[in-house]
């Protein structure tokens, strides 16, 4: 800074310009406004000289322009185009003022002269004119609208048609059935028939027998076979077609116990140990008379398939996790105490608040819960069963979490999607219920699948180099639930989404026999989303680095399974002390006590110590092999909030050109740097060594590396760009109806007092 | 029906190997240390650091760990010389040497090992079912000794709680032999060196570095680079002697236009004689951080009109702005308070342009509570439950954030005030420092490299008199309410800082807990005695090592992989709960249970060999082919060698 160079005046200042005039007197332009339409979609309301809201201090930076409601968005259209903001993530179909009808949560009108408000449902009536509107949205942004210079009568309709339209009566009315018909004609020119299957997609479904065969010898699970008892699903609509099951049961047993279970869910296979152990999934057994009766077939056809005839285990789900309901809450409060509560209050006893929300208590239970699971079918080489009543909800959760704690085949990008499809969508989670996508049932509505998420990225934050995607993903995935235009989110079962998806083809004539996955895409195919360059976001520098060092070495390294370990004949020794799966001696925890209890019991030679705290502290004393089995550390120390999604839309809690990203930044260009000189080397070596073409200095055309941030050249200063903040690649500008960017501290400091909206008082009364 | 529940696998105390039978742990331990010595990757350092916890190495010592890192050479291959013998540190001599001492292990039970204590340390060595355990305590960092009742191990055995100044308390029983001196005798005199008239072990300690780090600071260098003198400020020689005020340095920058006559008169009006003087001034509008202590104004609001005219000449040195922003540190009600011992503040009435803000920051004695508060939160066990709760009761991170927030606002007023701004709290010593150093600290990227840092910590802690006696070097008064944990406050709040901008700081976690047990070891002479002239007197400089030294002699160690210059950037961090984390890594880096996360650097550390690795085969070939090409054709003119490279401030 003092050095002898002049100075630069780069001095940044994130004060708010100072405000010449306070209130100049804005006369709204008049330009005609055309909203950005998507195949099908049609323009039900609008209104002009609409406000959106995105600073509370001062409301000439506010833009102007026109408030519509289609049949898939609300969308506002500016008057004049907002200065493009550099590299952030842009949607293909949605707009930055777009919100798809499916993701509002809550509609509210409110009368600023009357105080009066009002959350609107469908078919309502509204009896004042509303001078705002407020969007409360299921991705966590609030957005608000002013309609101080409109007319009201059409804001009125506009408020109306929104809340009508967000309230679909019938699954079949969400846009994604509209907009993929169209979109399906359109297309179909452009696709040359069976020269890419799906499309050139590559992550399984699990909806032809195929998908299953190949999982089953990935895992050498040679005593399971692949069974169609449910084609057409005779048996169950909530289980996929093809399932596996124990080679030793027969279609015709399988058959018979079917009618003891809930829902007739027959046991799942879900995963192969290398040594034998398998991963079962199952419902709950409905007749107590019959229960041992099944229970022990089907505990001996799942020892008969394990290699060494090892022991079965089961987990009941239901009796040691938080129910749906508790997850609920615990996200709504969650979700209260970072985007609704003003952000002044809610900094005074900040953890303890997030300690009653219990979110990350639940977390921790899941996480700790799978651990344990790992240790049955890694430490004690025994099968496992995940039951639950219905095998649709907690065991989707856990089966997921073990898979990608053992198996690092889940935690490559497609891996990571064909698990979700596997465990999630083909198992019969009910997306259709737990995402309330009608708003019908608020009872069944339940954040599973963002639990879930939560906790890979607690896997991800303690070893961040185990992952192929990145936490960017992870939000992006979640925001996917909320636009009702991909497969994946919008089902309960499977055969509801092959009825539906057979009624969709009958109705848009779409030639029978044609792949679902092509006419209504699953969410995995992101290019309808986001385009090349924005999907880079999706890779992790530090995974692709690492492959980037195996490649290297001359051998081309795949996924290894993890190899079996042998372990100390002790361990094999407790085996008995935990049969049925019942320990003795728990928890030797130490708790606080007087001087002298605590003396006392530190003075046995060496704790008791259970098999499984033995597995842990053993596998935890050894450095983790980040390719291998990942046991994540469940306490609380080390589960944290995932700020990115929770915080990525408050304008106070985004630090300016900080935050991990920053991080982020540099190990791309690292990574990119590498992948020029690999392919540098490559070129040089090239097939022919005779003929060495002389190597581009720019390396991989652009369209083919991987990273979003690219090497920066020796001339270029290499500093972090401006546009990174902690909220990157989400900006919070413009999506609270609270400050602007400038809320930082600073200016809060200096302004002193709490500016702070009527609506954020109203919406804790809401509801 | 079978079922099954679990316990929580939290209650597993991962990285101790006591009962590992194998000794695989230990054995990788080695060759973690081994790998660590030979290529001081810091990455596998830290990990080793934290995850062996009171294994092979100490934690206390990162400084030692590396000190016999540096002079490995001179202990070759050294892995087994630490089965059976004491390392010694040049200088060290063993005091006593006691056989079949217990150590109680909160985490795992007994261990009987040997206990030996020299004039630095305490070394507890075991060798049980094969497995090698220390433990390694140095005595400076103890903050007092107390003995427990050790049940059922019969009448001669006493119980020992070493109760340390750095979160963890450590305990033994041991049986009392007529021909063995007492431990806990010879552990008081030297844990406290002092109170028993035995010199500090920083005058003993005899390690030569290639880097002096007494050299790393000088007052008259920092101010050059920042541009003084100038017109408005001098440099003066005024406390050459130290007799205008014994807690501030010789040199100090001063206004131009002002006698020496009206500065003696301030100085008998501010509190300890410590006048307002430069800190720190801001390159583009001169505007300047002054730092002093309270006016002593009385019950009588007293006035002195040289202390008027000395701010009103500070505000007229920047034309930027014609106001002066003085930041009271303290609460207003105890500014007020003080009003009554003869302090005070200034009032706005008197002092013209003057406007008067106080940051409402609690005090020492608060402090020291909060984190007498956070021990029991951390140490020996967490309570699963209500972690977070727990943490929130201590209010650290409330005064954490309270701090930043002071900080942030100093910095703020003279960014985009462009104002002139004065710093106190009562003596100017305390929170006076934390406020300027954090604020400079945001202003000044200088500041946020390895060298800077030092310079910051030498100049607004060590010579502006910072009270070091607040941790007690060597004194066995433990329950003296001078004591404070300001400093770790300050660190604290950089770490914070590095957390929000992890390409901001060219130093890394490692430096600033390496930083923070040397402040308690005694081992180096650097945060010994409270002022200069102190300093001075006791010959530190000739007689003591710095701890730059030792930091400067390996800084790739201590340099952050992620680091980009922001220069001319400043940085505020948001104070926001929301951001703001308990420092784990640091407060329970004692509970085994606390491993690390995996550490991102290390993972770019590796890509950055791996990247050497590559340019090094590209240029081979590059040179190989346009040889070949030359041969052939010379249409290719030989291509840039260099077609990419980020700046990396790494040594790689």
């Amino acid at each position: 800074m003092f050095s002898g160079k002049p100075i630069k005046p780069t001095f940044k200042c994130y004060l708010p310009p100072v405000q010449t005039d306070v209130k100049k007197n804005i006369e709204p332009p008049i330009k005609k406004l055309d909203p950005k339409l998507l195949p099908g979609e049609i323009v039900v309301n609008e209104v002009n000289f609409v406000r959106k809201c995105i600073s509370a201090e001062s409301n000439q930076d506010d833009p102007w322009g026109k408030l519509i409601c289609t049949n898939f968005k609300v969308s506002f259209i500016p008057q004049e185009a907002p200065p493009k903001q550099k590299s952030q993530l842009s949607h293909l179909l949605l707009g930055e003022h777009d919100i798809p009808l499916t993701c509002l949560e809550q509609v509210v009108t409110v009368n600023d002269t009357k105080g009066k408000k009002k959350v609107l449902g469908s078919n309502q009536k509204l009896k004042f004119n509303p001078t705002e509107l407020i969007l409360y949205c299921k991705d966590l942004r609030i957005i608000r609208f002013c309609f101080d210079e409109a007319g009201p009568e059409s804001a009125r309709k506009v408020c109306l048609a929104i809340a009508h339209y967000s309230h679909p009566a019938d699954l079949q009315l969400l846009f994604g059935f509209e907009y993929q018909g169209r979109r399906y004609h359109e297309c179909k020119g452009d696709q040359v028939n069976g020269s890419t299957p799906r499309g050139g997609m590559q992550t399984p479904i699990f909806d032809r027998p195929s998908d299953w065969d190949r999982e089953i010898k990935r895992t050498s699970a040679s005593e399971w076979r692949v069974c169609s008892i449910n084609e057409s699903y005779a048996i169950s609509p909530s289980l996929p077609e093809y399932i596996v099951v124990p080679v030793s049961l027969a279609d015709q047993d399988l058959k018979q116990y079917s009618l003891y279970f809930t829902d007739r869910r027959i046991p799942l296979w879900c995963w192969n140990h290398p040594s034998g152990s398998a991963l079962v999934r199952m419902a709950c057994i409905v007749d107590p008379l019959h229960q041992r009766k099944i229970d022990q077939r089907i505990f001996t056809a799942i020892t008969k398939s394990h290699t060494q005839r090892s022991e079965v285990i089961r987990s009941d789900l239901d009796k040691c996790l938080p129910n749906i309901q508790d997850i609920q809450s615990a996200f709504v409060k969650v979700r209260q105490i970072c985007v609704l509560d003003p952000f002044e209050e809610s900094e005074e006893r900040w953890l303890s608040s997030i300690d009653n929300s219990r979110w990350l208590e639940y977390i921790r239970a899941f996480l700790k819960h799978s651990a344990e699971i790992v240790y049955y079918l890694e430490g004690k080489n025994v099968s496992v069963i995940l039951q639950e009543e219905e095998d649709r909800d907690l065991n989707c959760v856990v089966s997921s979490l073990v898979q990608l704690m053992l198996d690092p085949h889940y935690r490559s990008l497609i891996g990571f999607q064909s698990l979700v499809q596997k465990e999630w969508v083909m198992a019969g989670h009910r997306f259709l219920d737990r995402c309330n996508h009608l708003k019908k049932n608020y009872k069944e509505e339940s954040p599973l699948f963002m639990l879930f998420l939560d906790c890979v990225w607690q896997m991800m934050n303690q070893y961040p180099a185990a992952f192929e995607f990145t936490e960017a993903y992870l939000t992006v995935l979640s925001d996917s639930m909320w636009i009702p235009l991909f497969s994946t989110f919008l089902f309960s079962s499977p055969k509801q989404r092959a009825q539906h998806l057979m009624d969709f083809a009958k109705n848009k004539a779409i030639p029978q026999g044609e792949d679902q996955v092509v006419y209504f895409p699953p969410v995995w195919e992101w290019s309808q989303q986001f385009s090349i360059k924005d999907q880079t976001l999706f890779n992790n520098p530090m995974y692709v680095g690492k492959g980037a060092a195996c490649v290297q070495n001359g051998e081309v390294k795949t996924f290894r399974r993890t190899k079996q370990k042998t372990y100390s004949s002790t361990l094999r020794g407790t085996a008995t002390l935990m049969r049925n799966g019942l320990k003795e001696g728990e928890d030797t925890l130490t708790r606080r006590g007087s001087l002298v209890s605590e003396l006392k019991s530190e003075f046995s030679a060496v704790k008791d110590e259970s098999p499984s705290e033995r597995f842990f502290r053993d596998w935890f004393s050894r450095p983790a092999d980040q390719q291998g089995l990942l046991i994540p550390l469940s306490m609380p120390s080390h589960v944290a909030l995932w700020k990115l999604f929770f915080l990525r839309w408050v304008p106070e809690a985004c630090i300016p050109r900080g935050g991990p990203i920053t991080a982020y930044h540099k190990l791309s260009q690292l990574v990119d740097e590498i992948e020029i000189l690999q392919s540098q080397l490559r070129q040089y070596k090239g097939p022919s060594p005779g003929n060495t073409p002389l190597p581009s200095p720019s390396g991989p055309p652009s369209d083919q590396r991987r990273m979003y941030f690219k090497a920066s050249y020796p001339d270029d200063p290499a500093t972090t760009p401006d546009f990174l903040t902690s909220s990157f690649p989400f900006t919070p500008v413009g999506n609270l109806c609270r400050r602007s960017v400038y809320g930082t501290p600073i200016s809060k400091f200096l302004n002193g007092a709490r500016i702070w909206l009527s609506t954020e008082t109203l919406a804790n009364d809401t509801v | 029906r079978q079922t099954f529940t679990f316990t929580p696998m939290d209650n597993l105390e991962s990285p101790l190997n006591l009962s590992i039978p194998t000794g695989s742990h230990v054995e990788w331990c080695k060759q973690l240390i081994a790998a660590t010595i030979s290529s001081q990757i810091s990455g596998s350092c830290e990990w080793c650091r934290s995850s062996c916890m009171l294994m092979v190495i100490k934690v206390p010592l990162t400084g030692l760990c590396s000190v016999q890192n540096l002079s490995a050479l001179r202990y070759g291959a050294q892995a087994k010389m630490f089965q059976n013998q004491v390392p010694l540190l040049p200088g060290e001599t063993i005091n006593t040497t006691v056989k079949d001492v217990m150590y109680i292990c909160p985490f795992s039970g007994l261990v009987n090992g040997t206990l030996t204590i020299t004039d630095y340390k305490l070394y507890f060595t075991s060798v049980e079912k094969e497995s090698h355990f220390v433990l390694d305590v140095n005595l400076g960092v103890i903050s007092r000794l107390e003995t427990i009742s050790v049940p059922n191990q019969g009448e001669n055995t006493k119980g020992l709680e070493l109760v340390c100044k750095d979160m963890r308390s450590p305990r033994f029983a041991y049986k009392t032999e007529e021909s063995q001196p007492d431990i806990v005798e010879v552990l008081t005199k030297h844990a406290f060196p002092l109170s028993h008239s035995l010199p500090l072990f920083a005058f003993l300690y005899k390690e030569q570095f290639p880097v002096d780090g007494w050299k790393v600071y000088d007052a008259a260098a920092e101010y050059r680079r920042q541009g003084l003198p100038n017109e408005s400020w001098t440099i003066s020689k005024i406390n050459s002697t130290y007799e205008l005020c014994d807690t501030y340095p010789s040199i100090l920058v001063i206004p131009t236009n002002i006698t020496d006559d009206d500065i003696k008169r301030v100085a008998l009006f501010r509190a300890k004689h410590r006048i307002p003087v430069l800190s720190w001034i801001h390159p583009e509008s001169q505007a300047t951080i002054v730092r002093c202590s309270q006016p002593l104004v009385g019950p009588s609001d007293r006035r002195c009109k040289e202390d008027e005219r000395f701010l009103q000449i500070i505000m007229d040195a920047n034309a930027q702005s014609h106001k002066l922003t003085i930041f009271d540190a303290r609460q207003s009600s105890v500014a007020i308070t003080n009003k009554a011992k003869d302090g005070g503040y200034e009032s706005e009435s008197f002092y013209s342009n003057v406007e008067l803000n106080f940051l409402e920051i609690p005090n020492i004695h608060v402090m020291r509570e909060s984190l007498r508060k956070m021990k029991d939160v951390v140490y020996p066990t967490i309570d699963e439950a209500h972690w977070h709760s727990a943490i929130d009761q201590t209010h650290w991170l409330e005064y954490i954030r309270l701090l930043l927030a002071g900080a942030a606002k100093i910095a703020d007023k003279l960014e985009s005030g462009k104002t002139s701004v004065v710093v106190h709290c009562s003596d100017g010593w305390d929170r006076t420092a934390q406020l300027t150093s954090l604020a400079m600290l945001m202003l000044d990227s200088y500041y946020r490299t390895l060298r800077g840092f030092q310079v910051l910590v030498e100049k607004e802690w060590i010579s502006f008199g910072h009270k070091f006696s607040r941790v007690g070097h060597g004194d066995e008064n433990h329950a003296n309410s001078e004591r404070s944990p300001l400093f770790i406050q300050f660190i604290d709040c950089v770490w914070q800082m590095s957390r929000q901008f992890p390409a901001a700081f060219e130093f890394n976690e490692l430096f600033l807990i390496t930083v923070l047990d040397h402040l308690y070891s005694c081992l180096f002479g650097t945060f010994l005695y409270n002022s200069e002239q102190e300093r001075m007197a006791k010959e530190v400089q000739a007689k003591t090592v710095s701890l730059w030294s030792y930091i400067n002699s390996q800084p790739e160690d201590f340099t952050n992989p992620f680091y980009v210059d922001y220069e001319n950037h400043v940085l505020y961090p948001l104070v926001s709960s929301r951001h703001l984390e308990l420092w784990t890594s640091y407060y329970a880096r004692w509970n085994p249970r606390m491993r690390p996360q995996v550490p991102v650097h290390q993972t770019l550390k590796e890509m950055l060999i791996l990247r050497a690795e590559l340019q090094r085969r590209v240029e081979e070939l590059q040179r190989e082919a346009s040889s070949h090409s030359l041969s052939s054709s010379s249409e290719h003119s030989s291509s840039p060698t260099h077609t990419t490279g980020t700046p990396l401030h790494t040594t790689v």
